[in-house]
């Protein structure tokens, strides 16, 4: 080619290849699915598939129910039943924990802040299957509303507001705020939607009871009514007589209490577990446990001697068969303790700990390890200080089990009880039949306090201490370590709306007291 | 960088007003960084250059950590048991951790300028081993820069080429560093003792390793053609690639690998960068009597596509971490090739015998059949996205008697990570130069004075991210758990839509003058400038409920950089045979968060007891980074400290003063430099003293330094963050020191020149700052808010001193 037919090709044809590659600038979905009608007008059409939707909404539920913080800390670490005290400098972290057990928590806690996040989050994930637009079936539907309900019950009962969006509804907008007896009946309608459209199951279903059921979604709204008074305001449940009917459809599939208190907390088929989660136990093992016990625990959580002495046994011993009752579990001392417990107990931890050879086991400076009932304060605590309580137990797989309780018949019973003493009925020979069967004394006489007492003796670090405190009026009584301040202060019966939700929304408003 | 071979560098030239970077785009508001590669440049039959160059690293500062009769004193001093924490041993922690290391450099280069053209090819290989043990580097790269011209010159084709591969020991550096810190030192330094609890660094070392390579090629060809004398065109395109892959093991060895016992874990991250470029600019320069016009008009595009692999696995039948490694790639590949069709995830946990296989097109799990794999549970997640730019920009010069300039820019840039009503952002800016030497009102003895006024706005997506505009679904990440078991994941979406988002844009004003009196023998320059960014592109807090607990949105806050910078250089001496000149420079940065009414913490690192703190405050009317600590008023007579409420202390993480000195020196054959630099008016965090050197981790059967013995602390008390661990960071550091050694050849055919050099790097630092480096960077673990932060010393990696021996030879 010549020179000048070069020239007169060469700059038309840099540009041609310049203006040819112009873009659009539009992404391409080519590892996600992209729904672009939103970039142009907010439009929801709908999750792209129910069932792996409802399957990630469920593998939420797992963590954030068995945890060492979040729903878990909110719920135990406040009450009697657990305290995590700062040991030297272990577990001081900013005082997040000492701060929940002495009720001086602000609206900045990052429990408190991580709780109403991912909870909040439950709640906008299943709104988007329930929307019409995701076509999801009356099952789905109703697995969703059973899981919503469950969520919108925990903001509800931590917060007392639950904010409100639509799934179409953008970041611009500000969610309206449920009060806390709008949210009662959001849930209550969820959980009859719930009620009509899940599957039946019979005790020991396992497969079926790690989704919702008819079951569940009854023992979730005999809890709520049984709460329903704290929730309107009022102190009157709604209904006593639908709380003892719903037992007893649950009763009627097959549900029943059980004898062997401790093997209920394992993978095995039993008549109790009306609703499990596949989700990893070992935290609430490795949390209690010291350095030096099994294969190493964080050496955290503990519990108040005032607790441990509501169980019949000895106050300073929990041996081997001396007597105390089968819900106090007991320390396997040099003759009991074996390769497969390796020497680690049962319910409470106190005194001397042994190794699987029958050897006592050591603290890290070399001294015995023997857990002590008493703490000098939340601070400046020694790393053998405070009883353990283990409900689930390393012996299986080292406590690696993918399994969870989360409702179980024993809480149905006592509901029932409970719904019959504040009927003005007698609960006495119900909580017996249950005592009987734990190995424990009966009772004379069942009131009010009695029945709380039982309650924290069955259901201890089972995600129900706080919220049956509150019911009972006895939430904000003294317990050791409860700072001055908060003793009598019914406020803390609400956790604060985290002040950087306070600043997203301003339909907001901060609970009393923050 | 670590793939460029540094002896092709010719120059490197940094950008920093907007009308500099407008020409450079969006993605250099911040600044641009010119990396210009050599030429060939010498006639005749071209020239060979050989470079070797052997260093050697060591530790530049230690901690003063207590040995053995010191530990066990200071464990009965607070109560424990001595007798039962001594295993017999002395060792040294910190030294078994650390190490002297060699590094080598190799490189040859053959150059030739033949008239019409120029040619460079080099080779080079490099090895360098850290100072902390399991970390290094091994380099070994090409290049080749080819330019030619055609058609009487008027048509030049250049192409720049380079290839790389880096394979990489990347022993995570905290890890080592933090249990050696708390290592008992009578526990012997040998893998016979098994630990309970705590892994001994032997242990760590032993067990666990983490090692990559990088395949990369970089490479552009251009044709600039001269349309006519006043008009010329230029295209280039140009293509990136890397290929990166590294392994981490924890072997089943490990016996206190928390959740894998007897089963070891691993993780595999596959990396593919490919960017391509193509940019086209048409030149049109026209020279009037007085004055000249200098025009351009130019079309950018960009693309960045990344994809790759995260694997996890458990359960290796091996001990060997090599081997452990080769078998999670060979699983994984054998998953894959066994998977036909799209897919997005597949796993095998110990609680299903088949594989799972999460597909996104369309939507759905099934379930294929085993495969043999040498790994007992596996979970693979990928991805693939692709983000683009484009812009379209406009540049006029006008320069009148050579004394006025006048420049103007105008950019219209466009990025694939806004929404369709945002995509493009205009950005022009402007400058004005006047020479005034060349004015007639000017003396001799003034050989420069020159004014600079510039201004402009410049865009920034950097921090965004791929698709945070519209509403997107994929699977959740799985996780094995402790026992093998993998729940299989479900989708859920992962960005919110917001329709809002936009360029983040800097408004940047600067006024300068370039002064040189007595033919430029004193030279210097000042520079005030002003930088204001509105609608930083951040992460909040999202109202919930919502898909994330975050979202990105343009901060409705203004981040205010100004300063001032003044530069200094003279020649002392000018002669045949001895030369030597010095020059300073030193600035002043005032920065500031306005309009700004929340708070957002920052500033968090782990550490036992410390998950949650964090040290900083991002609130209006401050600086970034500003520092929110409890007082610290000493201990009180329990060993407690005193100080409890965490407020602003009006202290901050960036120096308002950095500084820096040159000195250069010839005689004859010989020639000196020397290089100062210096950081002032800042404060670091030393969190490896929070979360290490305290009372409370002695008595928990921790290593400690020896100040720790005597400071009053009760073993009892909890270290929370305060401003007890905040120190003065300011510094001076003798940054290089070298001396070379022309070799004189007269006479000699081969060699053309042969120089010999010693350099010293980072040979002495002058700092009050207990810690062992106040120029620091590091937090490590996640950051609060997503906000990346400064000046907090967490078991940083510590720069070495360096004493390397150059020879460079030419012939």
């Amino acid at each position: 080619m010549k020179n000048a037919q070069i020239k007169k090709y060469l700059l038309p044809a840099i540009l041609g290849i310049a203006f040819m590659s112009c873009s659009d600038l539009e992404i391409e979905a080519t590892d996600r699915i992209i729904d672009r009608s939103t970039a142009e007008g907010g439009i929801f059409n709908g999750v792209e598939s129910v069932p792996a939707s409802l399957d990630n909404i469920y593998n939420l539920l797992g963590p954030n129910l068995i945890g060492t913080g979040g729903y878990t800390g909110l719920q135990h670490i406040t009450t009697d039943e657990q305290i995590v005290p700062t040991r030297g400098t272990d577990w001081g972290d900013n005082g997040l924990w000492r701060n929940l057990h002495a009720h001086t928590w602000d609206s900045s806690h990052a429990v408190v802040v991580f709780t109403w996040d991912t909870w909040n989050e439950i709640i906008f994930l299943t709104s988007e299957v329930i929307d019409p637009r995701s076509n999801a079936s009356q099952e789905e539907v109703a697995q969703a509303s059973f899981i919503r309900a469950f969520a919108t019950w925990v903001i509800m009962d931590l917060f007392g507001q639950v904010p409100n969006r639509a799934p179409d509804e953008g970041p611009e907008i500000n969610p309206v705020v449920l009060s806390r007896t709008e949210a009662l009946a959001s849930v209550l309608s969820d959980l009859d939607i719930a009620i009509e459209g899940l599957p039946s199951a019979s005790a020991g279903d396992m497969d079926i009871l790690k989704r919702g059921t008819k079951a569940a979604a009854r023992f979730l709204k005999a809890r709520v009514l049984l709460n329903s008074g704290v929730y309107n305001g009022t102190g009157i449940p709604i209904s006593l007589d639908e709380v003892i009917s719903l037992v007893d459809e649950i009763a009627a599939e097959g549900f029943a209490l059980q004898s062997g208190y401790f093997d209920i907390f394992q993978e095995s088929a039993d008549t109790e577990t009306v609703f499990w989660l596949p989700t990893n136990v070992g935290v609430l093992i490795y949390g209690s446990l010291h350095y030096s016990q099994g294969i190493g625990g964080w050496n955290g959580f503990s519990t108040l001697s005032e607790f441990y002495d509501i169980f019949e046994g000895d106050a300073n011993s929990n041996a081997f068969g001396i007597g105390q009752e089968e819900r106090r579990g007991f320390v396997p001392g040099i003759n009991e303790s074996n390769e497969t417990n390796k020497g680690i107990g049962y319910g409470f931890l106190i005194g001397q700990q042994y190794n699987a050879d029958g050897t006592k086991t050591k603290d890290r400076t070399g001294k015995d390890l023997v857990f002590t009932r008493e703490y000098p304060g939340l601070i400046g605590v020694g790393e053998a200080n405070g009883i353990r309580v283990l409900k689930y137990h390393p012996s299986i797989n080292n406590g690696f089990v993918n399994h969870a309780i989360i409702f179980r018949y024993a809480d149905a019973h006592l509901m029932k009880a409970e719904a019959i003493l504040r009927s003005g009925g007698d609960a006495t020979a119900m909580v017996n039949e249950l005592r009987v069967l734990r190995g424990a004394t009966p009772l004379g006489v069942v009131s009010e306090n009695e029945l709380l007492e039982e309650r924290g003796r069955e259901l201890y670090l089972e995600l129900v201490r706080r919220t049956d405190m509150i019911r009972f009026a006895q939430f904000t009584r003294n317990w050791e370590f409860k700072d001055t301040n908060s003793i009598g202060d019914d406020t803390k019966n609400l956790y604060p709306i985290p002040s950087n939700a306070l600043l997203t929304n301003p339909n907001l408003i901060q609970n009393p007291g923050y | 960088m670590n793939f460029l071979n540094p002896s092709d560098i010719e120059s490197i030239s940094i950008l920093k007003d907007a009308s500099a970077t407008a020409i450079y785009g969006s993605r250099g508001a911040n600044g641009v960084v010119i990396i210009t590669t050599k030429n060939g440049k010498t006639g005749g039959a071209g020239v060979f250059e050989f470079s070797s160059t052997v260093g050697v690293s060591s530790v530049a500062k230690r901690f003063d950590l207590l040995d053995r009769d010191e530990f066990l004193a200071g464990i009965a001093q607070y109560g424990g048991d001595a007798e039962a924490v001594d295993f017999g041993g002395n060792t040294d922690w910190q030294d078994f951790v650390t190490r002297t290391g060699i590094s080598e450099n190799l490189n040859l280069s053959w150059s030739k300028n033949y008239g019409k053209g120029n040619f460079l090819a080099t080779f080079g290989y490099g090895k360098e081993n850290g100072i902390i043990k399991k970390t290094s580097l091994e380099r070994i790269s090409a290049r080749l820069n080819w330019s030619h011209r055609f058609l009487k010159d008027k048509l030049e084709l250049s192409f720049r080429g380079t290839m790389s591969r880096v394979n990489d020991e990347a022993f995570s550096p905290s890890q080592a560093l933090s249990l050696a810190y708390i290592a008992n030192p009578t526990i012997p330094a040998s893998l016979d003792f098994v630990s309970s609890g705590i892994l001994t660094p032997a242990e760590v070392l032993e067990y666990q390793q983490i090692t990559g390579s990088t395949n990369r090629f970089l490479g552009n060809i251009s044709v600039d053609y001269a349309i006519t004398s006043e008009l010329s065109a230029k295209l280039t395109v140009g293509y990136d690639n890397s290929k990166s892959s590294t392994v981490s093991v924890n072997s089943r060895d490990n016996l206190d690998a928390f959740g894998a016992p007897d089963r070891g874990t691993g993780r595999l991250f596959d990396l593919d960068i490919t960017n391509n470029l193509l940019e086209a600019i048409v030149t049109y320069k026209k020279n009037f009597e007085n004055s000249s016009l200098d025009a351009l008009l130019g079309f950018s595009f960009q693309d960045f596509q990344r994809s790759g692999r995260n694997v996890q696995g458990w359960g290796f039948s091996t001990s060997d971490l090599n081997e452990a490694g080769e078998d999670l790639v060979n699983s994984a590949n054998a998953i894959e090739a066994a998977i036909s069709g799209n897919y997005q995830q597949y796993g095998l946990g110990t609680n299903d015998p088949d594989i799972f296989v999460n597909r996104l097109f369309p939507l759905g799990t099934d379930m294929i059949s085993p495969v043999a794999t040498s790994v007992t549970a596996i979970f693979g997640d990928t991805y693939d996205f692709t983000d683009e730019l484009q812009s379209f920009f406009a540049r006029l010069n006008y320069s009148i008697n050579n004394k006025y300039l006048f420049t103007g820019t105008i950019r219209a840039d466009g990025s694939s990570r806004f929404g369709p009503d945002n995509q493009y952002g205009f950005f022009p800016s402007g400058a004005f130069a006047w020479k005034i030497d060349e004015e007639d009102f000017i003396g001799p003895g003034v050989s420069t004075l020159k004014l600079r006024v510039s201004g402009g706005l410049t865009g920034n997506q950097e921090g965004l991210g791929f698709g945070n505009f519209v509403r997107t679904e994929r699977y959740e990440e799985g996780r094995i758990g402790n026992g093998g078991e993998i729940n299989i994941p479900g989708t859920q979406v992962i960005s919110f839509v917001n329709n809002a988002l936009k360029w983040e844009e800097t408004l940047s004003f600067n006024v300068g003058i370039d002064f040189g009196f007595n033919i430029d023998r004193l030279t210097g320059s000042i520079d005030l400038y002003r930088k204001e960014t509105d609608d930083l592109l951040i992460r909040v807090t999202a109202a919930q409920p919502s898909p994330r607990p975050f979202l990105f949105q343009n901060l409705d806050a203004v981040v205010l950089n100004q300063g001032i910078e003044f530069v200094l250089g003279y020649d002392f001496v000018q002669s045949d045979n001895f030369n030597l000149d010095a020059s300073f420079n030193i600035a002043y940065n005032e920065n500031e968060l306005q309009d700004f009414p929340g708070q957002i913490p920052a500033g968090n690192f782990g550490g036992q007891g410390l998950s949650g703190a964090f040290v900083q405050l991002l609130t209006g009317g401050q600086p970034l980074f500003s520092y929110y600590l409890r007082p610290f008023e000493g201990f009180d007579e329990n060993g407690q400290p005193i100080g409890d409420v965490q407020a602003l202390v009006g202290k901050d993480a960036l120096p308002d003063v950095t500084a820096g000195f040159s000195l250069n020196a010839s005689y004859k054959n010989w020639n000196f430099a020397a290089y100062l630099t210096g950081q002032f008016a800042y404060s670091v965090y030393n969190a490896t003293r929070n979360a290490f050197f305290t009372a409370g981790s002695l008595r928990s059967g921790n290593n400690v330094t020896k100040d720790v013995l005597t400071n009053g602390e009760s073993g009892n008390a909890a270290a929370e963050v305060s401003e007890r661990f905040l120190e003065n960071g300011d510094y001076v550091r003798v940054q290089t020191l070298s001396l070379g050694y022309n070799v004189p050849l007269s006479g000699t055919r081969t060699f053309k020149s042969l120089q010999l050099s010693v350099i010293g790097q980072n040979l002495f630092l002058f700092t009050g700052y207990s810690g062992l480096d106040p120029e620091v960077n590091t937090a490590g673990g996640n950051f609060i808010n997503g906000i990346p932060t400064a000046g907090i010393d967490n078991l940083a990696y510590p720069r070495p001193r360096i004493i390397s021996f150059n020879l460079t030879a030419k012939f």
